[in-house]
C-alpha cells in the first residue's frame, strides 16, 4: 500500500469510530491522521478527496447532491492547498536569509567592534542598539599615546542592510586616518571626502567627532549635521545643549567645518546621541528633549554605564518595546 | 508519443470557463480523478486568465497524451502579449501582482508534473504543462 | 502612513505640494516622482511642505538628491512652509545654509 492508501484506511476507520460513539477519542484519532497528512505532504484537497471517498464506501446509497457538494468544496480548497505550498517554500527561504542575516550582523559587529578606554579621571559609558539585525548607528572610541580620547558617533540615513554597508565604509575611512589623529575639523573633512566620492547623493551620514585631552580637560569638538548632544554642567546641576553647526557629509566636497571647545570641570558629563533616541514615538507623541533630560536626572547618582541602560530601558518600555531607528547613546564624565 | 487536441481562444472572461470545461472533459475522459481534474482546471483558469489579463488574447490547446504506456494530459498556452522580461522572477515563490498567496506560474508549476515556459519580450508567451495518471 | 504629492507648473516653475508623512515608507514615492521633475536645465522647483505632519531622515535624503540634482542643472531649490519640527532638522543637518528655505513663521509665499 502507497502512503496516501494506509491514509485512506486510517481515515475511513477513524471517520466510522466517530460515526458509531461520537467520542474524544475518535476526534484525537482525527488530529493524528491531520498530522501525518502534513509529514507526508498530503494537500487540503485531497483531505477532501479522501473523505469523500471514505463517505462512499461507509454510505453506499449518499446522495449525489452530497457528493457534487464535496465536489465543490475540494475545487475551493486547491487553491488553499497551493498557497499551503508555496508558505511552506517561503518558510523555508525564510529560515535561509535569517541565517544569512546572522552571519551578516556577527560580522558588522566584529568590524565595528569598539573598546571603551579605561581613563582614571574618565567614567565612559556607551549602548547602541539597532532597530533591526544591522545598525545604521556608528560610534568609535580611539586612546592616543598622549591619553586623550577620540569619539565618535556617526549615523547613516536610513536602517538595514544598505546602512550597514555604507557605515563599512565609515569604519575603513576612520581607519586610513593618521596615526596622531589630528583636529575634529580635519577628520570631519576628510570623511567628508570619502563619503561624497562614493555615496549615492541621496545618501548621507551625520558625524560628531570629539577629543578629550585629560591633561587639561578640553574637549574639542565637531558636527556634520549630527544630532546635537548635551552638557552638564556639574556646578549648576544643568542641562546644555551641546550646539555645533556643520553640514552632513557627503553634499559638497569643499565644506569646511567649525570647531568648538568647551572645558570640562569635575563632575560635568557629555552627552553623545543618535537621532533614534530623540526621534523615540511614543503614544503621546516624539520624546521631548526635556524629558530625556528629566530621564537622564533619574539615573545621575550612577556610574554611566547604568546611566545609558537604564534610559534605553526605559525609552524601550515607553515605545512599547518597538525601537523605529537605531539607537545610540554615550556619557562620558569627569571623575576629578 | 501519440495526441489528439482541442483548441480554445481566449478572448474575454467567458473563455475561460469553456477552457476549464474543456480540460475537465479531457481529464474525465482520460480517467483521472477528482482531485487531478480540480489540478488540471485550476491550472487552465490560471494560463486563461494570464493570458486574458497581460496578453489581451490567445489561446489553449488542450491534448491527450499517450506515451510509454502512460497517459497524460497536456496544455499549451500560447499568446502574442508582451512577454515577460524576468522569468526567473515570475517563476518566485511570493511573487505576485494581485498581491495574494498562492496560484501564479509557481502555483501551477506545484500543481503539474511537467512544466515548461518561454517568453520573448515584444513577441509573446508560450507555456506548455503536462499532468500523467499516476 | 501616507503621503500625497501633487505637482503644478506655474510660469516655468515646479510647485509641489506634499501633503502626509515622509519617511522610509512614502520616501520612494517622493524620489520617484520628484527626481524626474528636476532634472531639466534651470529648472525652478519650490517644495511645500506645509501638509507634512512627519519627516525623517530618509525624507530629508530625498531632499538633499534632488537639491544636488538641481544644483548640477543649474537651477534653483527652495522649500517653503516648514513646521518648526522640520525648521530644527535643516538646521541641525547644517542644510538650512545651503538650501533656501522658509518656515511657517516667516509665510509660505514670497
Amino acid at each position: 500500500m502507497t502512503k496516501r492508501e494506509y491514509l485512506e484506511k486510517d481515515y475511513r476507520d477513524a471517520l466510522s469510530k466517530y460515526l458509531a460513539e461520537q467520542t474524544e477519542q475518535a476526534l484525537y484519532l482525527g488530529q493524528k491522521i491531520s498530522k501525518s497528512a502534513m509529514e507526508s505532504d498530503i494537500s487540503p484537497e485531497e483531505i477532501i478527496s479522501i473523505h469523500q471517498n471514505a463517505l462512499k464506501q461507509i454510505f453506499p446509497e449518499l446522495s449525489k447532491d452530497e457528493m457534487h457538494a464535496l465536489d465543490f468544496l475540494l475545487e475551493v480548497m486547491l487553491e488553499y492547498g497551493v498557497a499551503f505550498r508555496e508558505l511552506q517554500s517561503l518558510r523555508h527561504q525564510q529560515r535561509e536569509l535569517k541565517s544569512e542575516m546572522e552571519i551578516a550582523t556577527n560580522v558588522q559587529q566584529t568590524l565595528l567592534g569598539t573598546n571603551i578606554p579605561v581613563i582614571d579621571n574618565l567614567d565612559i559609558g556607551a549602548i547602541s542598539v539597532p532597530a533591526k539585525h544591522m545598525s545604521g548607528d556608528y560610534f568609535h572610541f580611539v586612546e592616543d599615546e598622549h591619553k586623550r580620547v577620540a569619539v565618535a558617533i556617526a549615523d547613516i540615513i536610513g536602517k538595514g542592510i544598505p546602512a550597514a554597508l555604507c557605515m563599512s565604509m565609515i569604519k575603513y575611512a576612520m581607519d586610513s586616518l593618521p596615526e596622531n589623529r589630528t583636529s575634529p575639523a580635519s577628520v570631519l573633512e576628510s570623511i567628508n571626502r570619502v563619503v561624497e566620492q562614493n555615496v549615492d547623493s541621496s545618501m548621507f551620514i551625520t558625524m560628531f567627532y570629539g577629543l578629550y585631552d585629560p591633561s587639561n580637560h578640553i574637549f574639542t569638538y565637531a558636527s556634520a549635521g549630527h544630532e546635537p548632544g548635551f552638557f552638564y554642567d556639574y556646578q549648576e546641576n544643568e542641562f546644555k545643549e551641546l550646539t555645533a553647526r556643520g553640514l552632513l557629509l557627503g553634499v559638497d566636497k569643499r565644506t569646511m567645518y567649525k570647531q568648538y571647545e568647551r572645558k570640562i570641570e569635575v563632575g560635568d558629563m557629555i552627552i553623545l546621541l543618535s537621532d533614534g533616541v530623540t526621534e523615540c514615538r511614543t503614544n503621546e507623541g516624539f520624546i521631548e528633549r526635556d524629558t530625556l533630560v528629566e530621564l537622564i536626572q533619574d539615573s545621575i547618582h550612577l556610574d554611566a554605564q547604568s546611566i545609558v541602560n537604564n534610559l534605553y530601558k526605559k525609552l524601550e518600555k515607553m515605545q512599547h518595546f518597538q525601537l523605529r531607528d537605531d539607537f545610540t547613546l554615550i556619557i562620558i564624565r569627569r571623575k576629578f | 508519443m501519440m495526441s489528439t487536441q482541442s483548441y480554445v481562444k481566449i478572448l474575454n472572461e467567458w473563455d475561460i470557463v469553456a477552457a476549464r470545461q474543456v480540460g475537465r472533459n479531457v481529464a474525465k475522459e482520460l480517467g483521472f480523478g477528482t482531485v487531478d481534474q480540480a489540478r488540471i482546471t485550476t491550472t487552465i483558469s490560471e494560463l486563461a486568465r494570464n493570458i486574458y489579463l497581460y496578453a489581451g488574447q490567445g489561446e489553449i490547446c488542450i491534448e491527450k497524451l499517450w506515451d510509454n504506456g502512460r497517459t497524460g494530459l497536456r496544455i499549451i498556452a500560447e499568446d502574442k502579449g508582451p512577454g515577460i522580461s524576468d522569468i526567473r522572477r515570475v517563476m518566485e515563490d511570493g511573487y505576485t501582482t494581485s498581491g495574494g498567496l498562492g496560484a501564479g506560474l509557481p502555483g501551477v508549476k506545484r500543481l503539474m508534473d511537467e512544466f515548461d515556459i518561454d517568453s520573448e519580450v515584444g513577441v509573446g508567451t508560450k507555456i506548455t504543462t503536462i499532468k500523467w495518471i499516476r | 502612513m501616507n503621503i500625497s504629492i501633487d505637482v503644478q507648473d506655474i510660469n516655468s516653475e515646479v510647485r509641489v505640494y506634499v501633503k502626509g508623512e515622509i519617511d522610509a515608507y512614502t520616501a520612494p514615492r517622493l524620489r520617484e516622482k520628484l527626481y524626474p521633475l528636476s532634472d531639466k536645465d534651470k529648472v525652478v522647483m519650490v517644495v511645500d511642505l506645509s501638509e507634512v505632519s512627519y519627516m525623517d531622515s530618509t525624507g530629508l535624503g530625498v531632499f538633499v538628491g534632488l537639491f544636488k540634482n538641481v544644483r548640477a542643472h543649474n537651477g534653483d531649490f527652495k522649500i517653503i512652509g516648514l513646521s518648526e519640527r522640520l525648521h530644527r532638522l535643516f538646521e541641525i543637518t547644517g542644510l538650512a545654509d545651503i538650501i533656501h528655505i522658509k518656515s511657517h513663521a516667516e509665510g509660505g509665499t514670497q
